[in-house]
């Protein structure tokens, strides 16, 4: 045996195999090289995020999360199969009956981006390249411990990474109508019962009626605590950071309800005793701004730190990784099981304001009622370059918010570090436009005679 | 071709209402004998029909479990569940409101049923526009249904109880509407037990959708009709009326019941899957409703608070849809509304539905309203 060996290794067929080991030498270089570049970037946002003045106490669960994931590299902490999910139409409480955790694989990856760059049209939106880019190296534990993977089509990126990931994880796709019709969403009620159906084969734990009201009793827990929390975020003046309250949002991504909810506990109490003690995060009146369009998903949190590193302030965010994720619940009216899978298809389709529908003029109420809620001076319109769905809702937004006299820019902006400077520019004039606009503040008496 | 199809079913479905409704006095579902019975023996109808609608639902059970995929899978989903499953499933904390309406549902309900013999209750000069049936002698109030369906009788009436009757139901009418449908009408409480009934043993519904709401309505419109003409046409409502099978019997009168006997136990079937289900295609309800502009219950929408999250809609048992498309309008009152406040109980957007009385707002939607279905399980954690 040992001689074979020996031949082998000798023989004429020496030569390719050196050249194989050099290139898993090269492989593995190149793994090194994206675990340093990934792992140097998270921690270099978490750094600026801690850094950004005001931040609750109560956060670090948080910052642990996500530091977790991007910085150590590590998976989520649970000891279910975790199923991953894209997109806010996926109904989590269907996949913690199941007995699985889901995950929110929506990427802001920088290093993922530029892998996926070379693996997808270059018109495609950064999102999508840097899911396919992270599924392509195999390092992230995240992507990789995935029992089976959930797209709803909501767009045409989604439905090609959708094809692309189905070559390496077992995927299913929810079809999401363009409109929200009766018909539409009992069809996506059908769609559903096979998702529980595919669930129960990944997991193998059976769905029933008591595993899924736990599913909503977790999930709605977290609801509990997040509508708190975003009724406290409405004071003015502010008692917290956006960009503080957007990496906690990013955070329940990688974290089981249950201890989403029980952080977040933590800092409904901290924000609490903030108003009791009267403690504020500036002395002076911080421009309101109202930051919505594209997914904004951890590390890629450019536009919030920038914002609020400048002077402004993100007193509310309209983003499908921020508040709308958790803001509308799912209303039982029925208490049978059918009646518990129609308040999650009715809640994944009808308070949704993603513009994958045709109609979505709801989104416009909505920005309008968070305006009069939050008192917001201006609104960021953030697009994804290549995001075209964001970018077509821009017109009409822009033309609805000038009759209400709001200023509103769009920022487009791409997973990468080389736009900053001019971001930067772009906002500082944008807060100076809301500033000059907002009534100055007298420091002194008016003088009224000579 | 598709709507030929459709208006031909329409057209045989309403005769098929119409027929059994005009030849109803001659199909006796139970008959007395000529000199009455006792009290406990006139229960009987009522018993039978109590006995022959739990039949139809478990037969229904059956079939629908016999045919429909999906509903194995519920089935299967429903028995795997563990025992405590039913206290898992989120409950929201009774609201004064509702409280309200279903002390105000019972009390009213058993005061017109029994008011007259037990407390000796008779106000029988007021008319209110509520299915409890005026064949019980010994109600409370007259109700209005029928003098509506007996105009000759009416009009033999002296002028004084005419213009009494007329006064009467047109007032309870502006300045309670439909609201008279969902606190005090004695029918719809018998539904709401059902449909209560079946939430309890959480068994699947009947879904209605858009398309199913609009095939109920022609046959709203025939009853409607029958309601008005059936006398002029020689037969006599009160024998296919449903609501007969109530309050007479309940009453201890020997009523013997023809059609209406088999429609109830079609209504008890029927709003045991479906919510009020008799409300859909209530005539009465349906005329009270129709002068739903100038009633003084509205119930009124924020439009910018408005999500668009339809759970108004599913919680909605007359299926009204306009409650969240609408986004010009604060005045949603609907002539199907029977302002049984499901909507604003479950709208999880602070005051984006709310229910006024003149202008004053007595009922109004708040998201720590649903979200206290979660807030139980949290305060249990904590201790």
């Amino acid at each position: 045996m040992q001689t074979e060996e020996q031949k082998s290794k000798t023989a004429p067929g020496r030569e390719p195999q050196t050249k194989y080991l050099r290139e898993q030498q090269k492989k593995q270089r190149q793994q090194q090289r994206f675990i340093k570049k990934e792992t140097q970037t998270a921690a270099r946002y978490l750094g600026r995020l801690e850094q950004l003045s005001g931040a609750p106490a109560a956060m670090q669960p948080f910052v642990e999360v996500l530091r977790r994931i991007y910085v150590e590299m590590q998976g989520v902490e649970t000891d279910r199969p975790t199923i991953g999910t894209y997109c806010v139409m996926v109904p989590q409480e269907l996949i913690y009956a199941a007995g699985a955790q889901p995950v929110k694989l929506c990427s802001g990856n920088y290093t993922a981006f530029s892998i996926g760059d070379d693996l997808t049209p270059r018109d495609a939106c950064p999102l999508v390249k840097a899911v396919a880019g992270f599924q392509h190296t195999g390092l992230m534990p995240v992507y990789r411990d995935c029992s089976m993977m959930v797209v709803p089509i909501t767009c045409d990126c989604k439905k090609k990474i959708a094809g692309m990931l189905r070559d390496s994880v077992e995927l299913i796709t929810l079809h999401v109508p363009a409109s929200r019709e009766d018909a539409d969403m009992e069809a996506y009620l059908r769609q559903l019962y096979e998702l529980m159906e595919r669930l129960e084969a990944a997991t193998g734990s059976p769905i029933s009626s008591g595993s899924l009201a736990e599913g909503f009793q977790m999930v709605g827990r977290a609801q509990a605590e997040f509508s708190e929390f975003i009724r406290l975020r409405k004071s003015s003046p502010a008692l917290l950071r956006g960009t503080h309250s957007m990496a906690m949002m990013n955070a329940s991504a990688y974290m089981s309800a249950d201890r989403w909810a029980d952080a977040m506990h933590g800092v409904n109490l901290e924000l609490k005793e903030r108003i009791r003690t009267g403690e504020k995060i500036s002395s002076r009146s911080l421009p309101r701004i109202l930051l919505t369009g594209s997914p904004i998903v951890f590390p890629n949190i450019k536009i919030p730190l920038l914002i609020e590193e400048m002077g402004g302030l993100v007193s509310a965010d309209e983003t499908c990784m921020g508040e709308r994720g958790m803001w509308d619940p799912a209303v039982i009216t029925d208490h049978s099981f059918n009646g518990m899978l129609r308040a999650l298809a009715n809640r994944a389709l009808r308070p949704c304001p993603c513009p994958t529908f045709a109609d979505n003029t709801q989104r416009i109420y909505r920005l309008k009622q968070m305006i009069r809620d939050n008192e917001i001076q201006g609104v960021i319109y953030h697009v994804l370059r290549g995001c075209l769905v964001y970018d077509f809702e821009y017109r009409q937004i822009e033309e609805e918010l000038g009759k209400l006299e709001i200023p509103v820019i769009r920022l487009e902006s791409d997973y990468n570090e080389e736009d900053v400077e001019q971001l930067r520019i772009r906002i500082e004039a944008f807060i100076e436009l809301i500033k000059l606009r907002q009534e100055p503040v007298r420091r002194t008496g008016i003088r009224e005679s000579f | 071709m598709r709507s030929r199809k459709k208006l031909v079913i329409t057209v045989l479905a309403c005769l098929g209402i119409a027929c059994p409704a005009y030849f109803a006095g001659n199909l006796l579902f139970f008959g007395f004998p000529e000199e009455g019975t006792d009290y406990p023996g006139t229960l009987l109808p009522f018993l039978i029909i109590l006995a022959a609608s739990a039949a139809g639902i478990i037969l229904c059970v059956f079939l629908r479990r016999r045919i429909s995929g999906t509903e194995r899978i519920q089935a299967r989903a429903s028995r795997t569940g563990r025992s405590g499953a039913k206290d898992l499933i989120p409950k929201q904390k009774p609201s004064v409101f509702m409280i309200l309406r279903w002390g105000l549902m019972i009390v009213f309900s058993f005061f017109m049923i029994a008011g007259g013999l037990l407390f000796g209750l008779r106000i029988s000069s007021l008319s209110i526009p509520v299915l409890s049936c005026p064949w019980n002698r010994e109600q409370m109030a007259e109700a209005s249904c029928y003098y509506l369906s007996h105009l000759n009788e009416l009009f033999e009436l002296p002028l004084t109880d005419i213009l009494l009757f007329f006064a009467s139901t047109l007032g309870f009418t502006i300045v309670l509407g439909r609201i008279m449908c969902g606190f005090l009408c004695p029918m719809g409480l018998i539904q709401d037990l059902m449909d209560k009934l079946r939430q309890k043993l959480c068994m699947n519904g009947f879904t209605m959708n858009e398309k199913r709401y609009q095939a109920v309505k022609p046959v709203k419109w025939c009853l409607l009709f029958l309601f008005f003409g059936l006398w002029f046409a020689g037969g006599n409502f009160c024998n296919f009326c449903p609501a007969i099978t109530v309050s007479p019997i309940l009453a201890g009168m020997s009523t013997s019941l023809y059609v209406s006997g088999f429609l109830m136990i079609l209504v008890l079937i029927g709003s045991f899957f479906k919510r009020r289900m008799w409300c859909l295609v209530c005539p009465l309800g349906y005329l009270v409703g129709l002068l739903h502009k100038i009633s003084l219950f509205r119930i009124r929408k924020d439009c910018t608070a408005c999500t668009e999250c339809g759970a108004c809609y599913e919680a909605c048992p007359m299926g009204i849809k306009l409650i969240y498309t609408e986004r010009e309008n604060t005045d949603v009152t609907d002539v199907n509304c029977i302002m049984c406040g499901e909507c604003i109980r479950k709208c999880p957007e602070d005051n984006a539905l709310s229910m006024t009385f003149a202008g004053k707002q007595i009922y109004t939607a708040s998201r720590a309203q649903v979200m206290s279905s979660y807030q139980r399980n949290l305060r249990k954690e904590e201790r």
